[in-house]
């Protein structure tokens, strides 16, 4: 594996998950979150925010590497529509047992598709395997 | 496709039963924090979100193993388990940072979650066999 691009990908997925997740989550859909208030703290808990969006993006890369080897936008976004998708089972399952809006389970779910797809996409563009070594 | 389907089946009966089991073994910390949770009944009657929301999860599980891992047996399916159910984990700190959900909520979730991922991984590791690497 080639730690220096994985690692620059990682950096690179993280703060596009990260600013991504203000933009669509706590940006576009904070009219339809308050509506359920009672359902989310007043103020984001930051330490666990960025500790979470960081696990993430970590095991993401290392998904993504490990599954296309050879990187590549293309591949890797497709890689990432499935992962989204796989993401988007516990919403469905979350709005059956909390009072979630189905404005918020949308949101949500095609957040996360086009949150992971671009992430893949971003990964798959930053990592390269190492060249062969040359004898 | 059989394969696909026999792999998809198995595991969604597992993902199922496990999801059972917790609700109930959970019960007493879901009741930590009740105005988090829709009435019981309400619950009941969207049931089919709950059998919607599993499909979804192992659907996609067994596309991205039929896609990418294929032909690695038990222990490729265990490594995708392990590693979605990681960043998933990473999800689970997100929401839990905006959400006033029990913390204990969030390490049992975590645990069993891991637990239940790497068995799907295993179930669809043994049954999915690319057309290339079948035996005959």
């Amino acid at each position: 594996m080639n730690w220096q691009k994985f690692f620059t990908a990682f950096i690179g997925a993280f703060i596009f998950l990260f600013v991504f997740g203000f933009l669509w989550y706590g940006t576009l859909m904070s009219g339809a979150h308050q509506e359920v208030q009672a359902l989310f703290r007043t103020k984001p808990d930051f330490p666990w925010l960025i500790l979470g969006h960081i696990v993430m993006a970590f095991f993401f890369t290392m998904l993504c590497v490990r599954f296309i080897p050879a990187g590549g936008a293309g591949a890797s976004a497709t890689l990432g529509i499935l992962v989204g998708l796989v993401y988007a089972g516990p919403h469905v399952i979350s709005f059956a047992v909390e009072p979630l809006t189905t404005k918020i389970l949308c949101g949500w779910i095609v957040g996360g598709v086009i949150q992971f797809a671009i992430a893949g996409a971003l990964v798959g563009a930053i990592y390269k395997p190492s060249p062969p070594a040359t004898s | 496709m059989k394969r696909f389907i026999f792999a998809f089946i198995a595991a969604y009966v597992f993902i199922f039963l496990w999801g059972w089991l917790l609700g109930g073994v959970l019960q007493d910390v879901y009741t930590q924090a009740p105005n988090l949770w829709r009435p019981k009944d309400e619950t009941k009657s969207l049931f089919h979100w709950i059998i919607i929301g599993q499909a979804l999860i192992i659907l996609a599980f067994v596309m991205i193993y039929a896609s990418g891992f294929a032909g690695g047996g038990v222990m490729a399916g265990i490594r995708l388990g392990v590693l979605l159910e990681i960043a998933a984990i990473g999800m689970r700190l997100v929401i839990y940072a905006v959400q006033p959900l029990p913390g204990k909520l969030i390490l049992y979730g975590s645990v069993s979650g891991l637990i239940e991922m790497v068995i799907v991984g295993a179930i669809v590791g043994a049954i999915y066999k690319p057309a290339s690497v079948r035996t005959p």
